[in-house]
């Protein structure tokens, strides 16, 4: 008898009765009242989902070092291994069917699985390797004849090359800050591994040389520059020749003339490692595909660790697991940054898949200090440059001003809302004092720029925010800052308080200014600024904040 | 290409009380959840006046769902409840301690940057075994349709996201609510205003002051003639370490009477009633504000759409009468009472009729009638009606009915004591201004502290808040001060000749006729959403992680 007819209740009731029913038997009978009955379809789901739990629950949980192999069938055997990766554990149960069913079916999933846990014997696993284009020769191989396979397989590889980008005749911070983590990566590696590979920069441009010290100083131990005066731009395939003519040198697809060299005696560097800016974005895909590896793009974090791979593609059978050693991990971020992937790039049985590389996000390792007492072995890498890759040639550019740079004068004149009673004079007024001083700029509060004030034409280009100081804006640290009708807000002490000498303009005297501010003015800025302009083009200031001033 | 969208079967949007009750409910259905909560971490946007009760009768109370919540999350108990009546330096003090037991299974104080951070922390490991969870500084700003239909959200950071249930509860200045066209912000009839200064204070000497055990708090109201008129009161909570300290006003008497928020809750603060519990040093943490609805008027009787179901402050759920305020405790039971819909709804293979199974357990539960009480609809939509308001205001002064006031003390002490007649207090001057007045001045007793307390400038409160500025989130469509004036005085860190705030009034001077303008600067905003209802505004949230972010809320 049921304790609940089920065609007696809604689906919603019965959810919570039904869990408390352990009854296999009881629950078939409430099957089939519901299926005589009412017949609901989500109901006899509910019914025979808690069948299958209950059933499960009476035969679930066996353990493999005890169990009486009898009482299982071959399919349970073979459910069960699956969930065991200890081989010795495998091993007595193999031991245990011979000594007592001995079923054959048994024992090879037994045998399969100790197999696929312990990796399969050498001489047993190997497959011969058949290059596709034999193997399925019905099909068209359109890769077959890409450039950039070079089909080595089992070469040697050491060394993190680290490409270190200048800019402007400048070393970018993520260079220094590439090679920080490279050094810090491969001091770990080194006492891991018991080896003694090395930071390796590779510097190209026309004033390459100039940066050698500075990268020794932030970790590289070897230095390949070439400098060339036609390399002061950026340019695809000059730079992508030069690192990957470099990187070959000295092994087994070394360019003529540079088969030997006695600074690199492999075939390819272990990883590469370049900034993720955009002409190291270019490079790298550039240079990753040349050598015929892979790339992981713009990641964030960087670590050497073995892996334990079972990719049929990469262990080379199915089900089988092998371990490899000192795979650089690459973790990039997706979805936005809240997620992030770790990407490997690993050797197939066939094709190496080296140097593994990465294009790293600027600003994702620390900056490190440099030590300018480390020393290094340089290299000036000689190499002609052909002609054909200089075809396309720079004719202007044009560097995008960073807008409007208030740091780096002597005196910045500020105004805030205190001109609000004509806005344009106001504005006029600090231009003018701005040009009485060799070195100074005009500087606007965030309650000016945010303002619904109408300037005239020749004023209103100065209106812009890219002048504006404090917390949203720039921070300068002058000589002198004049704040003209500014009130003082902790926003906008962050932008000026590190000036040497403020000078405050302001009707109210109570205002915050006050407190961080040496001289304090009082009085309306439409009469003090044009004094002193004044008294700045009569060379003498001092005098008349002295005078004005009792602060 | 919708097909490639992620999807869930549910998106809750805000990891408040209301959301995290939605949350919680959910993963224990075995829903896969997914939370999105647009600040830097739960309760950086959160601003509350700090009480939460769990209510007898609710089917669903916060401790309930998150077993250790008293424990972990909230400040005090509170234990004593008290309303002064102020007239000058007269006070006239009330023991409502009767009307707060009533259906209180407890009330705790609470700072909501701990409580939500907490509840976010509970609702993360609950969702993730669904193969949901938490993800902050993600802004959803309106709703994902497909033919129509409400199929998802919209995110600034994010692709959209597609799910069988969306809750929004993503609070009072809800974008999903009013991109489905259920809320909006046109009244201020509809709304308060709270601003509150959390104050440091010694836990001894909170225990001293108050005289209640280190594990015990009180509650104190006020109402009078605080206010310069503007309807409303003021409330004080005892934390673990500090004072919350805040007025709550009717926003459409704020706009009228041209009040500063803050200058008002300086009033209070500086009170001498106030002398007695703040002491010589004052010591602000944090100043903020909120828009909180008036769920007489602005409860939505079916807050659900398609497969959107709206909770808490977004729905308008919040229960403010009189003396009674509660609002989390409604977003709470809501929020749970959303996902058991939908737990039901997917049982019976009728996932698209969660929205109306959630109307009809706010119903049945009785958590409708506590937010529009029919004796409200009834008697107190009367009273505010102009000539019996009038009446009433007269009656109430003139010396018969002050007479009255005298002879009926303890009458009066118990009828505000009874949660029957304070659910029909109309919302009009008499109850909140002019009785309270008339009591103090009739029954109270001069204070005789003298009160020390000077609060910071406006312009030291906004400093002293932690913003990370993005890109402007407000836009003002009608500059003219005729349109959008209000704001200058109502938003709580605006003021009149006051260049640091959001709202600024200005004259601006075009070919020889000058202009009566209001700019606007949104580095300021604390993100209430006064302005979106009193000024003309394109309204949205900030950035996900971006604009205030509040540590003690």
């Amino acid at each position: 008898m049921v304790e609940y007819d089920p065609t007696e209740y809604e689906i919603a009731e019965l959810g919570p009765k039904i869990k408390d029913i352990d009854d296999a038997d009881e629950l078939r009978e409430m099957l089939d009242l519901e299926e005589g009955g009412e017949d609901r379809v989500p109901v006899k789901t509910l019914i025979e989902d808690r069948i299958e739990k209950v059933e499960d629950e009476g035969d679930g949980e066996v353990d493999p070092e005890t169990v009486d192999l009898a009482s299982l069938t071959v399919a349970d055997v073979a459910n069960m291994v699956r969930d065991i990766d200890d081989a010795d554990v495998l091993r007595d149960l193999l031991e245990r069917e011979q000594a007592g069913e001995d079923r054959k079916t048994a024992k090879s999933q037994i045998e399969s699985r100790i197999e696929s846990v312990e990796g399969s014997d050498e001489e047993a696993g190997e497959v011969e390797y058949v290059p596709p284009e034999e193997k399925y020769p019905e099909l068209d191989h359109p890769t077959n004849d890409k450039q950039w396979v070079e089909g080595t397989v089992g070469a040697e590889y050491r060394d993190m090359w680290v490409y270190c980008e200048t800019q402007a005749g400048a070393l970018v911070d993520v260079s220094k800050e590439m090679l920080g983590k490279a050094r810090g990566l491969m001091d770990t590696y080194n006492e891991d591994y018991g080896e003694d590979e090395r930071v390796v920069a590779v510097l190209i441009g026309a004033d390459a040389s100039d940066h050698v010290d500075d990268v020794i100083a932030y970790g590289a131990d070897l230095v390949i520059y070439h400098e060339d005066d036609r390399l002061e731009r950026f340019r695809h395939q000059p730079y992508s020749e030069i690192f990957c003519d470099m990187a070959r040198a000295g092994g087994d697809l070394a360019a003529e003339g540079r088969e030997e060299v006695d600074w690199k005696d492999y075939h390819e560097p272990r990883y590469t490692v370049f900034p993720a800016t955009n002409n190291g974005r270019d490079l790298s895909a550039l240079v990753q595909g040349e050598l015929d590896s892979g790339l992981a793009s713009d990641c964030s974090g960087l670590y050497i660790e073995n892996a334990m791979i079972s990719n049929p593609a990469k262990v080379g059978t199915a089900g089988d697991k092998k371990e490899f050693e000192r795979v650089l991990h690459m973790k990039r971020p997706d979805f936005s940054g809240f997620e992030y992937s770790t990407i490997l790039c690993i050797d197939k049985p066939n094709r190496d898949f080296h140097p593994q590389g990465a294009s790293v996000i600027p600003g994702s390792f620390e900056l490190p200090d440099p030590d300018f007492e480390r020393e290094a072995e340089v290299v000036d890498y000689e190499m002609e440059l052909d002609d054909g890759w200089f075809q396309v040639e720079v004719e202007e550019f044009d560097r995008l001003s960073g807008g409007v740079d208030l740091t780096g004068n002597d005196v910045v004149v500020a105004v805030g809302r205190g001109i609000g009673d004509d806005p344009t004079t106001g504005i006029e007024l600090a231009l003018d004092l701005v040009d009485a001083f060799d070195e100074a700029d005009l500087g606007l509060s965030r309650g000016v720029i945010t303002s619904s004030y109408s300037f005239d034409g020749h004023v209103e280009q100065y209106v812009t925010e890219e002048r504006q100081i404090g917390e949203s804006g720039q921070e300068v640290e002058p000589d002198v800052y004049i704040a003209a009708g500014i009130s003082g807000a902790i926003q906008h002490k962050v932008g000026c308080d590190e000036s040497d000498t403020i000078i405050a303009i302001n009707t109210d005297l109570d205002a915050d200014i006050r407190d961080f501010s040496d001289y304090l003015i009082e009085g309306d800025l439409f009469e003090v600024l044009p004094r002193l302009t004044e008294a700045v083009e009569a060379g003498d200031l001092g005098a008349v904040v002295g005078e004005v001033s009792d602060d | 290409m919708t097909d490639s969208y992620e999807e869930y079967e549910a998106v809750v949007v805000g990891c408040g009380p209301g959301g995290a009750a939605a949350a919680a409910n959910l993963a224990r259905n075995g829903v896969e959840t997914l939370v999105l909560e647009r600040g830097v971490d739960a309760g950086s946007k959160n601003v509350s006046g700090g009480l939460i009760y769990a209510e007898e009768s609710a089917p669903y109370t916060i401790d309930g769902l998150f077993p250790d919540f008293r424990e972990e999350a909230t400040e005090r108990p509170v234990t004593e409840n008290y309303i002064h009546n102020v007239a000058g330096e007269k006070v006239k003090t009330f023991d409502i301690g009767d009307l707060h037991h009533h259906d209180t299974a407890w009330a705790d104080s609470v700072l909501r940057r701990k409580m939500d951070s907490w509840l976010a922390q509970q609702v993360h490991e609950r969702t993730r075994e669904t193969g949901g969870g938490l993800l902050t500084e993600v802004h959803v700003t309106g709703l994902l349709r497909e033919r129509g239909e409400i199929v998802g959200v919209t995110t600034e950071e994010l692709d959209p996201i597609k799910a069988d249930l969306i809750v929004a509860a993503d609070g009072v200045n809800s974008e999903l609510a009013r991109d489905a066209g259920l809320m909006d912000w046109e009244e201020p009839e509809e709304w308060f205003q709270g601003v509150k200064a959390v104050v440091d204070v010694d836990p001894a000497a909170i225990n001293e002051r108050f005289d209640v055990d280190a594990d015990d708090g009180a509650a104190h109201l006020f109402s009078g003639d605080l206010f310069d008129g503007v309807r409303g009161g003021g409330f004080l909570y005892t934390n673990e370490s500090s004072l919350s300290i805040g007025t709550v006003f009717h926003l459409d008497s704020l706009a009228e009477e041209e009040a500063e928020p803050h200058e008002l809750l300086d009033s209070l603060l500086t009170h001498p009633l106030m002398a007695q519990w703040l002491g010589d040093e004052y010591d602000e943490r944090e100043y903020s504000a909120k828009l909180v609805p008036d769920s007489k008027k602005a409860a939505h009787p079916s807050p659900h759409e398609d497969r959107l179901v709206l909770v808490g402050d977004a729905a308008g759920q919040m229960q403010a009468q009189g003396p009674i305020i509660k609002g989390m405790n409604h977003a709470v039971t809501a929020g749970a009472l959303a996902a058991e819909a939908f737990a039901d709804a997917r049982s019976r293979s009728e996932p698209h009729r969660a929205g109306e199974l959630y109307e009809k357990k706010l119903h049945d539960e009785g958590v409708m009638d506590k937010l529009r009480p029919t004796r409200y609809e009834v008697f107190g939509r009367l009273g505010e009606l102009g000539p019996v308001d009038d009446l009433s205001n007269s009656v109430a002064e003139s010396a018969v009915g002050r007479f009255g006031v005298r002879a009926a003390s303890g009458l009066l002490e118990r009828a505000y004591s009874s949660p029957t007649l304070v659910s029909m207090i109309p919302d009009t001057k008499l109850p909140y201004v002019t009785l309270p007045t008339v009591i103090a001045e009739e029954l109270g007793e001069r204070v005789e502290d003298e009160n020390t307390v000077s609060p910071p400038d406006l312009a030291d409160r906004i400093g002293d808040l932690t913003y990370d500025v993005g890109d402007p989130h407000i836009e003002l469509l009608d500059k003219s001060f005729e349109a959008s004036g209000t704001a200058v005085t109502a938003c709580p860190v605006s003021a009149k000749d006051f260049g640091g705030g959001c709202y600024r009034d200005e004259r601006v001077q075009t070919n020889g006729t000058e202009e009566h303008l209001v700019s606007l600067d949104t580095q300021p905003c604390v993100e209430c959403g006064t302005c979106a209802v009193v000024a003309d505004t394109e309204w949205e949230h900030p950035a996900g992680g971006k604009g205030v972010e509040f540590k003690q809320g």
